[in-house]
């Protein structure tokens, strides 16, 4: 059975229990529903909203490295703890935490496997209301990884050339466009259908039923076999608001160890508005 | 307590029994078989207006046997709204908070009812982008409450709980069973969290083997507060399939379409749920076409008037100057 490429970016719930409250290793929760952290989550982790805290507020884009520097470091983060992101919807959002980690240059950063869902189904693990806090920290971004995003020209050029494999991690339906984004999402578009060239893969193929990560020889059948996504080009993921294609970005690059595989965090909600693009349906 | 009389000395005292059940009415110009007896029970003569009330007051009792519930330590509870209004309303009346963790989609009208009932609301996004795994975002949040608050908190857990089986074990099946006087051939029912159809059936296969137990299940993508479909049912713990004989899937519209049929032909102010299981019962009874029926309406029409007004939007004109 083949292992992930890079196994370590993974902890598992009981890993996480066993390192509570040791120095170095911060807990971070990045959750769909902002209230869910509210509500209870793992003791000492912090809290990050991923609308109020990780969208820089008047531009629509990801927090700028100043921003997002003051927004790690004061929350206690220093650059060489071990970063440990889970939350709700499988870890779609902390993913994309994760995704931001990598885009400001965080050495070490983590996924809690299976995230919030799994731990809160494990009797032996706690939650609490208690909010977390540490002494702030100046926090200093050893670099950024640009090439780990997508933009617009570059998905459109390779939309055009198929230099590149696109991968729609939406559901079916939104693929498809029966619908345009799944039901009760304010963020929309103008047109239902996907980015000419996209191969439909969900997300949630990737994830067993207890929400954690299928093994390399699955998510290799799925991706490599049956979606027929060529490992020796490049890849750029994309959903809805890039959430969910995080969640597929850190399969395809982490676990599966494709080479240059990018997040279009623009996403369903500005391809599908764009003018003079073309689409698929 | 004297239900010759219909007196009573406090609320809970109305819950149905077998001495006390809630009432069956036959269904006449909407049976297409005259060989064939067909019922509705009527569960929105239960306290709080719904079948819920059963299970929510079995669940409260038993909490409360234990020690499980005290002033200052009350009960969150994920519901579609039924099990709520009921919850919250026992909850308050014996003295303990409730907390409604809901998804967004369930109609206004039960959003308010569970406020008036006294519980405190959480609205949750719950079709995000369904998948395994991740769980039902009511269940989660409810969860997450009863585990980080143990101190406030305890939750009955509806999808879950043994006590929403053993109420329907104990009184709706017993109702029944005296109420048809044994002749009762088909149960039909629909599917949520599966309490009514495991225990009522239980207990009438342990009379009659032979009785039919039909369930019906609006189609996927359904707009039916309280319903499941099958491919949602992984979040009950209490669907037995080895209770059910058939299962049949209706188109979820005719859930509005008949529950107006019912109130303007049989006088029977139905909910969209007892639309569907009477369609489920009509195209059994013209196959079957001999029969005693029961159906079991969960609850009446009037906590869905938004909803009817979307599927049948005739509703609406004329309703203006």
């Amino acid at each position: 059975m083949a292992a992930y490429t890079q196994p370590e970016v993974l902890v598992d719930t009981d890993w996480v229990k066993q390192s509570l409250g040791k120095p170095g290793i911060k807990i971070v929760e990045i959750d769909v529903d902002t209230k869910a952290y509210d509500a209870g989550h793992i003791k000492g982790a912090i809290g990050f909203n991923w609308q109020t805290q990780l969208q820089d507020q008047v531009n629509r884009d990801i927090i700028s490295k100043e921003a997002f520097e003051k927004l790690v470091g004061g929350a206690g983060i220093a650059a060489q703890d071990t970063v440990i992101l889970y939350g709700d919807n499988n870890n779609w959002f902390a993913a994309y935490g994760f995704w931001l980690f990598k885009i400001y240059g965080h050495k070490d950063v983590r996924l809690m496997n299976g995230g919030r869902v799994k731990w809160l189904n494990e009797s032996d693990k706690e939650l609490t209301t208690e909010k977390s806090s540490y002494p702030p920290v100046t926090y200093k971004a050893a670099e950024v990884h640009n090439e780990l995003r997508a933009l617009v020209p570059e998905v459109s050029q390779i939309s055009k050339s198929r230099s590149a494999n696109l991968v729609d991690v939406r559901s079916p339906d939104e693929f498809t466009g029966k619908v345009i984004a799944p039901p009760g999402m304010s963020e929309t578009a103008q047109r239902g259908g996907h980015i000419p060239g996209a191969k439909s893969v969900p997300w949630s193929t990737a994830v067993n039923p207890d929400g954690t990560f299928k093994s390399a020889d699955d998510l290799k059948k799925i991706y490599l076999e049956q979606a027929r996504v060529d490992p020796n080009k490049g890849t750029i993921a994309y959903c809805r608001i890039g959430e969910r294609s995080s969640h597929t970005w850190f399969v395809l690059a982490y676990l599966l160890g494709l080479k240059n595989v990018k997040n279009y965090d623009g996403s369903w909600t500005e391809y599908g508005n764009l003018i003079g693009f073309p689409i698929e349906k | 307590m004297n239900h010759a009389t219909r007196v009573y000395d406090n609320v809970f005292e109305m819950m149905p029994t077998e001495q006390n059940p809630t009432p069956m009415v036959r269904i006449h110009r909407l049976n297409p078989s005259p060989d064939f007896a067909l019922y509705a029970k009527l569960e929105w003569f239960n306290p709080m207006g719904s079948v819920k009330d059963r299970a929510a007051w079995a669940m409260l009792s038993d909490l409360e046997q234990r020690g499980e519930l005290r002033p200052g330590r009350g009960i969150v509870e994920p519901t579609s709204g039924n099990t709520g209004i009921s919850l919250a309303a026992m909850a308050r009346v014996r003295g303990y908070q409730m907390r409604a963790v809901v998804p967004n989609k369930i109609p206004l009208e039960k959003k308010i009812l569970l406020k008036i009932a006294g519980a405190d609301l959480d609205v949750v996004n719950d079709e995000l982008c369904p998948s395994p795994g991740m769980g039902d975002g009511s269940i989660n949040l409810a969860k997450t409450h009863a585990k980080a608050s143990r101190d406030k908190y305890v939750l009955p857990n509806q999808y879950e709980n043994e006590q929403n089986v053993l109420a329907h074990l104990r009184t709706t099946g017993p109702e029944i069973w005296r109420q048809t006087e044994g002749t009762i051939t088909h149960l039909f029912v629909s599917l949520g969290t599966c309490g009514t159809v495991t225990g009522t059936g239980k207990f009438l296969r342990s009379k009659k083997p032979n009785v039919k137990v039909i369930a019906v299940q609006p189609t996927e993508g359904h707009d039916v507060p309280g319903l499941r479909n099958v491919r949602q049912l992984e979040v009950s713990k209490l669907f037995d399939a080895s209770l059910i004989d058939e299962i049949l899937e209706i188109d979820y519209e005719l859930a509005y379409s008949r529950a107006l049929d019912l109130f303007q032909t049989e006088g029977l102010r139905a909910g969209p749920s007892s639309g569907l299981i009477y369609e489920g019962a009509r195209r059994i009874i013209e196959r079957d076409r001999k029969g005693v029926g029961v159906m079991i309406f969960p609850d009446d029409v009037f906590k869905y008037t938004a909803n009817m007004v979307k599927h049948i939007p005739s509703l609406a004109a004329g309703t203006t100057v």
